[in-house]
């Protein structure tokens, strides 16, 4: 099992995600150590809540095992892929919990701030500095560009909705949104892809 | 197609990535998206910005415990089709029973289960209808439903597992003992359930703890066993 475990480790997700299509625990093992942290913290940050955080990553993560077949990778990475599961299950979980709202910490400074935290690894402590980069790049954005992206991606508001709570147009809060995801991109064009 | 238009699907583009658009539009923005090679062309270009999103949350320690449960699930799942165990009685010297860490234990709890405090029993028509019984087992309570041919075994107040380790259910029936083919794991409030799809002629339920993927005779410690009233 170790060796199996050691050959795991070896492999790109890419080259993973066929194994755990097969249903090889090795590789999901690999696959949850090397995303689950950031999907707990994506979680945490949807859910807002450490147990709903938990019950939500381990369904994110069980989905993908049994599913593992469906990952397209013309779509991007893995760890995209893994990270939009994860961010949809939150956001169903939100819509789920009876009486409750989704969160509208939207603009809570935390949100932008690091703290510091172990860094296992070498690929970790890179993937922290683009981490920290990407945060500098959503901080850049006009408040009113990332207030936008930020109720829809975290808060899983419809665009309708984000305009209600704005007081905006709908074609307002759709252009704010593009607007955003276009200086976004191109941060990443310039420096960082 | 005139320049305007391709305004309107670029704002939509937008909150289509970010998953804000109602159901309806995104059918809607989809159809157009699947004759729009400037649509694909841009929604190339625009997703790495949505797919940078959830990296900049910050970062939280997941509990040890997540990654447990989520492992012991996933081996659950991952276990092969088994054959029913080989023959023979729980109570054979060359089965686990005379073994003595293993065995004594066993053996107690076999007791325990049988003679063990029965908190409810709502009784069985005898024919074939549903039956229930409920008993104290080592801190644990069992509750077996028979319903026709099918039982459901839960338990409640499960000891945690260690991340290597599954529970099996074992049925004996006719002096024979097989293996019941679903593995299953306690959830985080101690809670575990497996399904006996056939109880006919069974004499006695048991539960042990095994390696990840199962084995095929019993190995492990019983956390469990009761005799079923036939």
């Amino acid at each position: 099992m170790a060796v199996r475990r050691e050959k795991a480790e070896r492999l790109a997700d890419e080259e993973l995600m066929p194994l755990v299509g097969r249903h090889d625990p090795e590789a999901f093992e690999v696959l949850y150590d090397r995303h689950g942290g950031v999907a707990y913290s994506l979680a945490y940050r949807v859910v807002g809540d450490r147990a709903a955080a938990e019950e939500v990553t381990q369904e994110a993560f069980i989905s993908v095992w049994r599913s593992g077949a469906r990952f397209d990778a013309t779509r991007g990475s893995v760890r995209s892929w893994l990270l939009s599961v994860v961010r949809n299950r939150a956001i169903d979980f939100l819509r789920s919990r009876a009486g409750k709202a989704p969160k509208l910490a939207f603009d809570d400074e935390a949100v932008l701030e690091q703290r510091p935290a172990r860094e296992r690894t070498e690929e970790e402590a890179l993937r922290r500095e683009t981490a920290t980069e990407l945060r500098g790049a959503l901080g850049k954005l006009p408040g009113e560009q990332s207030k936008v992206i930020e109720l829809a991606y975290f808060g899983g508001f419809s665009h309708s909705e984000i305009a209600q709570i704005l007081g905006l147009p709908m074609g307002t809060v759709k252009g704010r949104m593009r607007l955003g995801l276009e200086k976004i991109r191109g941060e990443l064009a310039e420096g960082l892809a | 197609m005139t320049t305007s238009d391709h305004t309107r699907w670029s704002d939509d583009l937008a909150a289509y990535l970010l998953g804000s658009l109602d159901p309806r539009e995104a059918a809607e923005f989809e159809r157009h998206l699947e004759g729009c090679e400037h649509c694909r062309e841009e929604m190339r270009w625009l997703e790495p910005a949505v797919h940078t999103l959830p990296e900049t949350v910050e970062r939280q320690e997941p509990p040890p415990q997540l990654r447990e449960a989520l492992m012991a699930e996933v081996y659950a799942d991952a276990r092969p089709e088994k054959k029913p165990a080989a023959t023979g009685s729980w109570f054979e010297p060359r089965r686990w029973l005379l073994k003595p860490a293993v065995g004594f234990a066993a053996l107690a709890l076999l007791v325990a289960g049988v003679v063990g405090y029965e908190v409810g029993n709502d009784g069985s028509d005898g024919s074939g209808g549903a039956s229930t019984i409920v008993r104290q087992i080592d801190g644990m309570t069992v509750k077996m439903i028979q319903e026709g041919d099918a039982g459901t075994l839960e338990l409640v107040g499960v000891p945690r597992l260690r991340p290597d380790k599954v529970l099996e259910a074992w049925v004996e029936r006719d002096g024979k003992v097989e293996a019941v083919p679903a593995l299953f794991v306690p959830d985080r409030h101690g809670r575990a359930e497996t399904t006996i799809a056939d109880m006919r002629g069974v004499e006695t339920v048991m539960v042990t703890e095994e390696p990840r993927g199962g084995s095929e005779t019993p190995t492990g410690e019983p956390i469990m066993a009761m005799a079923v009233p036939q």
